[in-house]
């Protein structure tokens, strides 16, 4: 049933989470149920093609997928440009790609603009995302006009292998990501002795042009380092699975919350993160660290969000199914 | 999306009648492969990735009502028609009565 876990695995990967583990039980009951049928009518187990020809019968996991959503929405403009079965991916892609495209232009605009001694117009900030929203219509416009051409050529043998389950032991990613964050804590920590280490030759520089940190700074630092710290503890313990998972994934919701305030906190602080007896490398320096932190704060905010929402979510499927 | 007016218009129509036969093949209780069987052994082949789908739309709506129950050892859900259902079948096979009737007597005529 290898190949049923699969082809599972990947229509459960585009559903929606809050139905996706109902969803993928009640059709894992009606493929067996198909499969076993068809087992009885030839009186001998399936072949992996057999298998194989059943699920390509079902469709696309994506298409699947797609015809459970809920609202049944897709674009149109006078006709059908993109159906309900892409719709979803399409809003998600979009999503995505929108708030990427907004992060960056928080970071880079007001740099240009100030490079260029331009003001920050309304154009310069919806163009990109006008030209966004367009290229990603237009790439799904061209997607569903061939998705008969292209989705219904797939194998279910080609489908990508199990994922570990999470409530099984330690695997290679949740240990190389522990390894990485212990390196990473760990060359944070070592940086101010050895500023090498964060700088590489650029380091002699600093002797030349000496920047001086704000006075707050060695707080922020050392808070950030127990910050990194804390979260490699309990990944620790998500390694061994010494805490419960929901439990753990709060305590990782409660660590990004303190990451978020930290970020806030630096904010306020700007733009007079250095300063320097040279007034331009203090104008980029402030600005580099200003870019950086923005990034950083806004992938911890998509982070943060998108760990409150799945709690969330899983709070409703931990209330027992409607029964009738 | 170059399928013939035929088609085109064979699957509009289909749409339409596939709600129906769904709904009236639940009047027994069935879970999904076994609701597919039951149509298609009454000649109404569905694909399977239409008619699963179509069966929680329905519930959503509020005609439909599903139970988890273990059955051959394996949990599995079934549907019936809900009190609602009921109701909106009967409408929906009062117009489907009359829109034969009413085709019949436009195919008579135009014989004519």
């Amino acid at each position: 049933m290898n190949l049923l876990n699969r082809y599972l695995q990947a229509v459960a990967k585009c559903l929606p989470s809050a139905r996706r583990d109902d969803i993928i039980a009640e059709l894992r009951a009606n493929i067996l149920s198909q499969m076993e049928d068809r087992e009885h009518e030839l009186g001998r187990p399936l072949t992996e093609d057999e298998q194989a020809d059943i699920l390509r019968r079902y469709g696309n996991p994506t298409i699947i997928a797609g015809r459970y959503s809920e609202h049944n929405l897709g674009l149109a403009f006078g006709r059908q440009l993109i159906g309900p079965e892409l719709f979803p991916i399409y809003k998600t892609v979009l999503i995505i790609n929108l708030l990427i495209t907004v992060v960056v232009l928080a970071g880079v605009v007001p740099i240009v603009a100030r490079a260029i001694g331009g003001a920050i117009t309304l154009t310069r900030v919806l163009m990109p995302l006008a030209v966004q929203f367009g290229i990603v219509t237009l790439i799904f416009v061209i997607l569903d006009q061939n998705k008969g051409r292209l989705l219904d050529k797939w194998d279910p043998r080609r489908l990508p292998a199990l994922k570990a389950n999470p409530e099984d032991g330690p695997n290679a990613q949740d240990i190389f990501t522990f390894i990485a964050g212990a390196v990473g804590t760990l060359w944070l920590a070592l940086t101010p002795r050895w500023p090498y280490l964060l700088l590489g030759p650029g380091a002699l520089y600093l002797q030349a042009i000496p920047l001086k940190l704000m006075p707050q700074w060695i707080e922020f630092y050392w808070a950030i380092v127990a910050l990194l710290c804390a979260q490699l503890v309990l990944g620790f313990f998500r390694l061994f699975r010494l805490l419960p998972r929901r439990q753990a994934r709060i305590m990782d919701l409660t660590l990004k919350g303190v990451g978020l305030c930290i970020g806030l906190l630096l904010l306020l602080k700007a733009p007079n993160y250095v300063s320097s007896q040279y007034q331009e490398v203090a104008v980029w320096a402030n600005l580099s660290f200003l870019a950086c932190l923005i990034l950083a704060l806004a992938i911890n905010l998509w982070g943060t969000g998108r760990l409150l929402l799945s709690l969330w979510r899983e709070r409703d499927q931990m209330v027992p199914a409607r029964q009738h | 999306m170059s399928e013939s007016p035929f088609e085109n218009l064979k699957l509009e129509l289909r749409r339409g009648c596939l709600v129906l036969a769904v709904l009236a093949q639940l009047r027994a209780e069935h879970y999904g492969y076994t609701l597919r069987k039951a149509l298609a052994n009454d000649g109404l082949e569905i694909e399977e990735s239409t008619l699963y789908p179509l069966l929680r739309r329905l519930e959503t709506q509020g005609l439909l009502i599903s139970e988890w129950r273990e059955e051959d050892k394996r949990n599995k859900r079934f549907y019936r028609l809900s009190k609602e259902g009921k109701l909106l079948l009967e409408q929906l096979l009062d117009e489907w009565y009359n829109m034969g009737t009413s085709l019949k007597r436009i195919l008579r005529e135009s014989k004519v």
